[in-house]
């Protein structure tokens, strides 16, 4: 008994000693951080004098992107992603596209050579998967299968609920905002095969791209180039037209198979959406489809 | 920094260009259906300087704010037509359709803008040259994203946030149209209360008056930082609404949130004779004598601007260190003997 109470106050000690160096460096930072924080404001800045106006931008996307705003109301938090300058709110963040091959290496926002469609063409590449309008079915091949895939898995799943929603807010009178554009999900072409469905773009073509741009330090530029010219292959010279799908009578995706609702397809394949896109007819035709070729024209 | 922004300003100046299409009577109609095109999330584009351009409007945040009575147009006003060209820049001293209704003439910021003008964050100096570092003078935008409306409801005696149903039940008894009492109601009661929360008013002066080489350019001190150090910027950091920021304490009496003067200035409100009058402001020290704040408030402790402050903060540093750690060795030394009752370096002869 003697021994065990010897013991539970030996602990009790240690515990103690622990508790006071964890104490005194707790108090560390309180005590002396403001010069740290001075220090490190400094050295910033010394590194800020030296660095490029390209630099520091990328400098601030990086920042950027790990910042959120925070609008407090009382009764409501609204988070959303920061953007510098920008007025009107945006509300939510969007889900990154993480299995497109495509995207692996344009990005989210990949068109800006026509000035009159870039940022339509970009507001589709949210939903659209790229191969849905640049990969069009060749002369004499069957036509493709369209389903939606999840942005982060890649795997194929049912149509969005959020198409449900917008429908919804077309019935009622109250104020409904759905949300637009932002499904969580793509809609990309496939083939069917032997009864079961294969997208175009799949895992393996993934891992190829992955496997390209890790080792394309290693390669020649010759076989650079002849990878990228596999990884395109099937690109077409000339993707799928806004008329092909807004239009009345024979639209390119089939809009009710892929869950949207009547009325809204309706509205895209009526009036004032194709009326729109009659006056763009510009297209821009990517210059990675024809290697050698100066990128110069728009 | 002005300049990185005007080219984001083209994507609100087109962005305003929707809204409101399914609303509610009190949002105005979107006369060119801008919304049409304007609700996708990925209406977007990277412009030729590499700047993320963002034209999405979400429409039920637009409509939780004083602007959802406006047309796209309103504010766009060279958007005439769909499908248009990139968007001017907004200029918020413009008149928009609605009228006020104490003047009946039709709204404009004009006011705020000429007052901002003549304030320390105005470009023309007294004499109505341009100041120095002119890119640095804010616009509207630069503190301003959509404002929304922060209601209150008072129950019982008791004040929450938010929009008292029971309020606007009896609004409605005479104000039967629209949503006119709705919206009159939210105008009103937010501005019994910030209409920011203070840590967001903060971060909005910090994104100037914390960045160090916009300090060097104008010789300013690092009083962001600064006040985060003292009780007021520590209270806010909990999440007190109720203690002052930076507008409580640097607005010039009487004035609208725009007029700030440099301390310098007799008519500023953290003048070293108006101090006293600051603290005692309604809301907040009214039963302080003179000298409350009659120290150095919020000081940056820079050894060549301030040495006595400087030094006397390593001082006081030093002597909590000596004084904690002197006194955890102690501790830390009596806990060993404890633990090693018998333990000696000096072997004791036999």
């Amino acid at each position: 008994m003697n021994l065990f109470k010897r013991i539970v106050f030996k602990l009790y000690v240690l515990i103690l000693m622990g508790f006071t160096v964890w104490y005194g460096m707790f108090m560390y930072p309180l005590i002396f951080g403001f010069e740290g924080k001075e220090e490190a404001a400094l050295s910033l800045q010394e590194l800020g004098d030296g660095v490029a106006a390209d630099e520091e931008m990328f400098a601030r996307l990086i920042e950027e992107q790990e910042h959120t705003s925070r609008t407090d109301l009382g009764f409501k938090v609204i988070e959303q992603p920061y953007i510098e300058g920008r007025f009107h709110h945006i509300g939510f963040s969007v889900q990154k596209d993480q299995t497109s091959m495509c995207v692996r290496c344009h990005g989210n926002i990949p068109h800006d050579k026509s000035v009159e469609l870039r940022s339509f063409m970009n507001m589709h590449a949210f939903y659209l998967a790229c191969e849905t309008c640049h990969m069009p079915p060749e002369e004499g091949q069957p036509d493709h299968e369209f389903r939606w895939y999840d942005k982060d898995s890649g795997k194929l799943v049912p149509n969005p609920r959020a198409l449900h929603d917008i429908e919804e807010s077309y019935r009622t009178a109250a104020r409904i905002y759905p949300t637009y554009g932002n499904y969580g999900a793509k809609i990309a072409p496939g083939i069917e095969e032997n009864g079961s469905f294969r997208l175009l773009h799949g895992k393996k073509d993934m891992l190829f791209v992955e496997r390209y741009i890790s080792e394309q330090g290693r390669l020649t530029p010759e076989k650079k180039s002849q990878m990228e010219r596999v990884i395109h292959r099937g690109v077409s010279e000339k993707p799928i037209e806004c008329k092909y799908c807004h239009n009345d009578q024979d639209q390119f995706l089939p809009f009710a198979k892929l869950g949207y609702p009547p009325q809204w397809t309706t509205e895209l394949t009526n009036s004032s959406v194709v009326g729109m896109i009659e006056k763009y007819k510009e297209f821009y035709i990517p210059s990675f489809l024809t290697p050698g070729i100066d990128e110069g024209a728009d | 920094m002005i300049r990185r922004y005007s080219h984001i300003f083209g994507a609100s100046l087109v962005a305003i260009v929707s809204l409101t299409l399914y609303s509610a009577p009190v949002v105005a109609d979107d006369e060119l259906d801008c919304i049409m095109c304007h609700k996708y999330r990925g209406l977007s584009r990277i412009d030729e300087d590499g700047e993320f351009r963002l034209f999405y409007i979400n429409q039920e945040l637009f409509n939780s704010g004083p602007h959802r009575r406006n047309q796209c147009k309103d504010c766009h006003n060279d958007i005439d037509r769909i499908p248009h060209k990139p968007a001017v820049k907004v200029d918020c001293a413009q008149q928009c359709h609605i009228v006020e209704p104490s003047g009946e003439k039709r709204f404009t910021h004009e006011s705020i803008a000429e007052t901002l003008a003549r304030s320390a964050h105005g470009k023309l100096d007294a004499e109505g040259n341009p100041k120095p570092f002119q890119e640095d003078y804010p616009d509207c935008k630069d503190c301003h994203d959509q404002p929304f409306y922060r209601p209150v409801s008072v129950d019982k005696g008791t004040i929450h946030p938010g929009v008292s149903e029971r309020a606007v039940t009896r609004c409605k008894s005479c104000h039967k149209n629209g949503d006119f009492a709705e919206d009159f109601y939210e105008h009103v009661t937010s501005r019994l209360r910030k209409t920011r929360f203070p840590m967001e008013t903060i971060e909005n002066c910090a994104k100037c008056h914390q960045d160090p080489e916009f300090r060097e350019r104008h010789e300013l001190d690092d009083v962001v930082t600064s006040y985060k150090q003292t009780f007021h910027g520590k209270l806010i950091a909990l999440g007190s609404e109720k203690t002052a920021d930076c507008l409580d304490c640097h607005v010039v009496a009487g004035e609208n949130t725009h007029l700030i003067e440099s301390q310098s200035e007799p008519a500023s409100a953290v003048y070293k004779t108006n101090v006293p009058a600051t603290c005692g402001t309604e809301g907040c020290h009214t039963q302080a004598g003179p000298y409350l704040a009659g120290f150095q408030t919020h000081v940056t402790y820079d050894r060549e601007k301030y040495p006595m402050q400087f030094y006397m903060l390593i001082f006081f540093k030093g002597l909590i260190a000596v004084v904690l750690y002197f006194f955890l060795a102690l501790i830390f030394f009596e806990l060993l003997r404890r633990l090693f009752p018998n333990f000696t370096f000096i072997r004791e002869k036999r």
